[in-house]
């Protein structure tokens, strides 16, 4: 069976606050965009009106067909307005009827990892076990923005990881007893309503200490903002991996992100979308090297290869043409936005499409038509490619035996 | 990671000498003859030890890198100064410096020979502390290393920039950034959470060998102010301090060399 019989979209909203001072280009007033842009800047009536829109967004996602929307947490940053995923979550729970609530997710050493596993576990009875949960180590931005140590940062997470999954599938009461934690009666109520647990991937950046840990401890692994050649090699590697300690990866264990906009030409599409990519990659993803990489949070070697290849590049400095070498972004009709994600798909080996079609400061209407072609137009493209199963999402019919 | 430390000046005084200490790779310089002199090195090991180089006259200087600074190796589970402190314990055993044992800390240096002298005080003679941190002096605050940029960090280092200009790189250099990352990694460990210690302000009275504290009056990462409140804690503490001189103070004024050896001997 080839990945693109069974490719599903995930709509991921990052919900940045957009209205930025007038000086916010000037890279040198402001180097970053993290951390210690002053939240003088936030104006919550503003930040009323985008929650609103932004929690309306993900609900049309559900009723335009959507197979999930997707939520993050950051910290110290426009950015996002998502300073707690669970929180975000909980809002789009009881709007929505039948998309995944993809938490990922609360960088786990933010956290006590029972309470996590709590917060978890309602968000998964409340929804009927639509919960699915990606664990990031965290930026190192929520390093300088949170007390806790980034020198033994993946340590703990390690910790924390196995207190959730513990608390989750083990009739509790529990104990763990660890460099970091310490539980007596480990024996959180509720549990999930997905057995054993909701899914759950790791996310990074392709840091071999990450993939390790996903690999061991039978997670998928969801990689963000690094080429894509970089990305497939991470894939080939991960999966090798995983295999080693008897994990057989499903094509939805390893998610590819696209930037997507759709339109009714390519060049409407590029014109129409453009500007709001620039605004993300050039202004709210901006950050310095220091805020990137606080001490310890990668290795020496790690650090030494970044410094030497200008690896933060990336935060601050976006081109369009280079941009689309290296990364999966794409603007034009719907035939065409069809053809590269069904062959970004096939390329990874990936079935779960996480989409990217709010962009930086879109206005409303660009976000809703972009949502409204993509599910329209685009997506039946794709699932017009597995003949057996398109009938079925078109007529909701069952198919008779033997119709393949 | 192997980073050169140390410049002809010091290696012609020094010879160098690689132990484990706990299975741990600890490298040490040493120099000279005459009673022992321990240096504890601050946070930063790129200006080298030339400074030192005098004191071989009198003494028998000892400079082990620290776990986790210049070619000593990385101890991941230090997860506190006083494990720092019971490192240097084993090494003194090893160098066989059970007792008399002259020290000298400076920086993160003098916060570890602090809570050693406080804990071991019978195996000293003598204690010089040079711009000890971690004590919080909420009169006087030091800045927090943490916060400050590592191109600006020079700058907060010495009074006069040509002091350290030949030990920086012209350019940037990932090998030279590399080495001050493994550095503040391995501060973080000890100091992200608790950049001071609650063990000093209630301990400190212990020492009871002869006490000098050394500081530069234009120290920025430390205000020199904090040392009547270190010279208050210790009794009998002595202050000296010298005009025209950072952090770096044991690099920028030869006369506080001559201070430290004059106490000592």
């Amino acid at each position: 069976m080839s990945v693109i019989d069974d490719l599903k979209f995930y709509f991921f909203h990052f919900m940045p606050y957009v209205y930025l001072p007038p000086a916010y280009e000037d890279h040198q007033k402001y180097p970053s965009m993290w951390v210690d842009f002053s939240n003088r800047f936030y104006d919550p009536i503003k930040g009323n009106q985008l929650y609103r829109r932004y929690l309306s967004e993900m609900v049309m996602a559900d009723k335009l067909g959507y197979d999930g929307v997707v939520v993050n947490e950051h910290h110290n940053t426009p950015y996002s307005m998502m300073a707690s995923c669970t929180l975000i979550a909980a809002a789009i729970v009881p709007q929505t009827e039948r998309v995944k609530i993809c938490a990922y997710g609360v960088p786990i050493n933010l956290e006590f990892p029972n309470r996590l596993a709590e917060e978890y576990a309602i968000l998964d009875v409340m929804s009927g076990g639509r919960l699915e949960v990606a664990v990031p180590l965290g930026t190192g931005m929520e390093y300088w923005a949170n007390p806790i140590n980034p020198a033994t940062a993946r340590e703990r997470m390690r910790e924390a990881l196995e207190i959730m999954i513990q608390a989750w599938t083990a009739d509790g009461p529990t104990t763990y007893t660890g460099k970091f934690f310490n539980y007596r009666y480990l024996n959180p109520w509720p549990r999930p309503l997905q057995k054993p647990h909701p899914k759950v991937y790791m996310v990074g950046v392709g840091s071999p200490e990450t993939i390790d840990m996903a690999a061991e401890m039978g997670f998928g692994y969801s990689i963000v903002f690094i080429p894509v050649k970089a990305q497939l090699q991470v894939f080939a590697a991960f999966r090798e991996k995983a295999a080693k300690h008897g994990h057989h990866l499903k094509s939805d264990d390893t998610p590819i992100g696209v930037f997507a906009y759709v339109a009714e030409s390519d060049q409407q599409a590029e014109r129409e979308y453009k500007e709001h990519l620039a605004f993300f990659f050039n202004d709210l993803i901006r950050t310095t090297p220091r805020y990137l990489a606080p001490p310890g949070y990668i290795s020496t070697e790690q650090f030494k290869v970044r410094a030497a290849s200008g690896h933060d590049k990336l935060h601050g400095a976006f081109d369009w043409d280079e941009s689309i070498k290296h990364m999966r972004i794409v603007a034009g009709t719907p035939e065409r936005v069809a053809n590269e994600i069904g062959r970004w798909a096939e390329e990874a080996q990936s079935s779960k499409i996480i989409c990217h079609l709010h962009m930086g400061n879109m206005p409303e209407w660009k976000t809703v038509k972009n949502l409204t072609l993509f599910a329209e137009e685009v997506i039946p493209r794709l699932r017009s490619k597995r003949p057996a199963m398109s009938l079925t999402a078109a007529n909701g019919h069952e198919l008779q035996p033997g119709a393949k | 990671m192997a980073e050169r430390t140390h410049n002809a000046d010091a290696k012609s005084v020094f010879r160098q000498e690689t132990l484990t200490v706990n299975g741990i790779k600890t490298v040490v310089l040493t120099g000279g003859r005459g009673d022992p002199l321990v240096f504890f090195h601050g946070g930063g090991v790129f200006h080298g030890f030339d400074f030192a180089a005098p004191w071989t006259e009198r003494f028998t200087v000892y400079i082990p890198f620290h776990p986790g600074f210049g070619d000593s190796g990385d101890d991941p589970e230090i997860v506190d100064m006083h494990d720092y402190v019971l490192h240097n314990l084993e090494l003194f055993d090893q160098l066989k410096l059970e007792r008399g044992v002259r020290l000298v800390g400076f920086s993160l240096g003098g916060w570890m020979a602090a809570e050693l002298a406080m804990e071991h005080r019978r195996r000293l003679h003598k204690l010089v502390l040079v711009a000890p941190a971690g004590l919080r002096d909420k009169e006087h605050p030091g800045a927090d290393i943490f916060r400050i940029p590592p191109e600006q960090m020079p700058s907060y280092l010495v009074h006069d920039m040509q002091v350290i200009a030949r030990h920086l790189p012209k350019e940037p250099d990932p090998d030279f950034l590399a080495a001050r990352y493994r550095e503040m990694t391995t501060i973080a460990r000890i100091a992200w959470e608790h950049p001071f210690s609650h063990r000093l302000p209630r301990w400190l009275h212990r020492i009871s060998v002869p006490t000098l504290l050394v500081w530069g009056e234009q120290d920025r990462l430390l205000p020199y102010q904090q040392a009547q409140t270190w010279a208050k804690l210790i009794p009998g503490a002595k202050v000296q301090t010298f005009r025209d001189a950072g952090h770096l103070v044991l690099d920028e004024r030869a006369d506080a060399v001559k201070a430290v050896g004059d106490f000592l001997a």
